[in-house]
């Protein structure tokens, strides 16, 4: 843990907490229960047209949503909130897919990094010897 | 007076007349810039014309010719650069609001390539706001409005190089330069009826052009023929000292003339068996004829592509990297004045994707690369259909009207394979159907020859649409 006092003022704590409040109000909750401990748990609902997610994934998406409206929040209109969390939903299952393929620790990501050493170096420019005056 | 069938006239045919004297370049460039002025802005083609640039470089081209000074086969022919290639002291908008001021000191390199070629710049060609890196729901994000499809007007050219390739089919310029990140080139070849090449990646330079994916980002002819893109490409490929993406000179240089095919050792050609899940019934009729016509010419059999989460890698590629590329105008807010509703937000989303997801991405697309050489050690091309429907309604929501799994441009794209698009057909209404030819990277050469044989056995190149007057 870094010794840095937290930066926020309780004014902006304050708005943090209004914006936040506010995305809450964008996402209705449901209740549903638990595979785990069978009890029932409040998860929020997904937005109108995204794709079905599973408790875990909703949280995942939802988590990016927040973290938009929390940096960004006063940037948007209603109807682009509920955009913006429909989008994160429709992301998920993208990113599942993709996690799901099986790779190995050793397989190399393709960066196309060339490091400049395999590479010539630009010439200089060619400056013009000056005439003597 | 130079007609409409001239103008329409493939570069291999332009360039055989300007280098016999019997075409003027200044007439020529006058030519394209009447019909420009004209039909342009019916299309929403042109970001902006140069008609200063244009007489004076034709007047260049001209004199050089006169004095026996012949460059070669675009010398004296005028061209459209997609907007977001920098032209010094000229505006480069990158299709978008928030750029509309922008200057650049500087040209590209391939503006740089061209000149010294001796084309003739005839202006800026339309385009999505920022190629599309912001992604977007309808066919009005762009800072010109909606680009119309000369075929018909009602109908998208598909985008990003929706200028490039509009111009190109409505006979407004020889050739356009447009750039692909995923279907950008393809995509409009395929709904405007020209041959679109997508070079391998590094093959041509970036320098000056906006950056939407550093890793996959490419620039590429659309034109009236395969020969004609290959021209182009040899103008513009090559070794750059600015961009340190491009390949090294013997791999990026790429030479052409059509005699080179003479003594090449027959192409094996692998038909797609899951590039699409379907096509449309006027896309199917035409892909089978075009199968006969190359299963005549060359040896074909059935081929497969690998299947993995490859959409997926190439769709978080493009999101992470252009997030990073336009992360300025994201987080000062100016993101909100692009015209489109979704490219308005849809970059916080792209911004909240992880690293560790980024990477997953890069290494899937490692392993495709590798899936992908072993496919191309008993093929030599690939081909299927460019787009598995025709233009679609200019008012066509493209985010669920579009959103047809494409694991081919997906692939193509992730591993910088080369792909030529060339038209093979036309719907009952009339709208052209598009070929593609996909190689192994580096192959281009094999991509323009089985499309170059394709269009000597057909003439749907040679096809114009009858624009109303």
């Amino acid at each position: 843990m870094n010794g840095k006092k937290s930066g926020v003022s309780r004014r902006e704590f304050a708005r943090q907490a209004v914006l936040v409040s506010a995305a809450g109000a964008l996402k209705p909750f449901e209740s549903v229960v638990s595979p785990e401990s069978g009890a029932r748990v409040d998860v929020p609902q997904e937005p109108p047209g995204a794709p079905k997610l599973s408790g875990e994934s909703r949280a995942e998406a939802d988590a990016r949503y927040e973290a938009i409206i929390k940096q960004y929040g006063d940037r948007f209109s209603g109807d682009q909130k509920k955009d913006l969390r429909r989008l994160c939903y429709a992301q998920q299952p993208q990113l599942e897919r993709l996690r799901a393929f099986a790779v190995q620790n050793d397989d190399s990501p393709a960066l196309y990094l060339k490091p400049l050493v395999e590479r010539d170096k630009k010439p200089a420019a060619v400056v013009p010897p000056r005439r003597a005056s | 007076m130079i007609g409409e069938e001239l103008l329409y006239l493939t570069v291999t045919e332009l360039a055989k007349r300007i280098e016999a004297k019997k075409l003027s370049p200044v007439q020529l460039t006058k030519a394209y810039l009447d019909r420009s002025e004209k039909l342009g802005p019916r299309f929403n083609a042109y970001a902006r014309l140069t008609p200063e640039i244009a007489v004076q470089q034709a007047e260049t081209a001209e004199k050089e010719i006169n004095r026996g000074h012949y460059r070669g086969p675009l010398h004296g022919i005028p061209y459209a650069a997609k907007d977001l290639l920098a032209v010094r002291g000229i505006p480069t908008t990158w299709g978008a609001k928030p750029f509309a001021q922008q200057v650049f000191d500087h040209d590209a390199t391939v503006i740089e390539h061209l000149r010294r070629t001796g084309a003739v710049l005839l202006g800026k060609a339309a385009m999505i706001e920022l190629a599309g890196g912001m992604n977007y729901r309808f066919a009005s994000a762009s800072l010109q409005g909606e680009t119309k499809n000369p075929w018909n007007a009602t109908c998208w050219t598909c985008g990003s190089s929706s200028g490039s390739g509009a111009i190109v089919a409505a006979g407004m310029a020889g050739f356009a330069i447009g750039t692909e990140t995923w279907g950008s080139i393809i995509c409009p070849s395929a709904f405007c009826g020209t041959s679109g090449l997508r070079p391998t990646y590094g093959r041509v330079s970036r320098s000056g052009a906006m950056a939407l994916s550093y890793s996959m980002d490419k620039i590429g002819p659309i034109a009236r023929s395969a020969e004609d893109c290959a021209r182009i490409f040899a103008a513009v490929a090559g070794h750059d000292f600015d961009d340190r993406s491009t390949l090294p000179i013997d791999k990026a240089a790429f030479t052409y003339s059509a005699s080179m095919e003479i003594t090449a050792k027959p192409l094996r050609i692998g038909w797609l068996t899951n590039a699409w899940k379907t096509l449309d019934k006027d896309v199917s009729r035409a892909v089978a004829a075009a199968e006969k016509v190359i299963r005549r010419y060359f040896t074909l059999k059935a081929a497969r592509l690998p299947e993995g989460p490859f959409e997926e890698a190439a769709g978080v590629i493009i999101s992470v990297e252009g997030a990073a590329a336009f992360r300025e105008l994201i987080r000062s807010g100016r993101v909100s004045e692009l015209a489109d509703p979704l490219g308005q937000i849809n970059g916080y989303v792209n911004e909240q994707i992880s690293g560790a997801d980024y990477i997953r991405a890069l290494q899937v697309r490692e392993i495709l690369q590798q899936k992908m050489t072993a496919l191309f050690d008993s093929v030599d091309v690939l081909v299927t259909a460019s787009q598995p429907i025709v233009a679609p309604p200019l008012d066509t929501n493209l985010e669920t009207g579009l959103s047809f799994p494409d694991p081919l441009g997906a692939i193509g794209n992730l591993c910088g394979l080369p792909a030529l698009s060339v038209p093979c057909g036309f719907s009952e209404g009339n709208l052209p159907v598009g070929l593609q030819f996909v190689a192994r990277a580096g192959n281009d050469a094999a991509v323009i020859r089985a499309a170059r044989t394709f269009q000597q056995h057909t003439e749907w190149h040679r096809r114009r649409p009858k624009i109303p007057k």
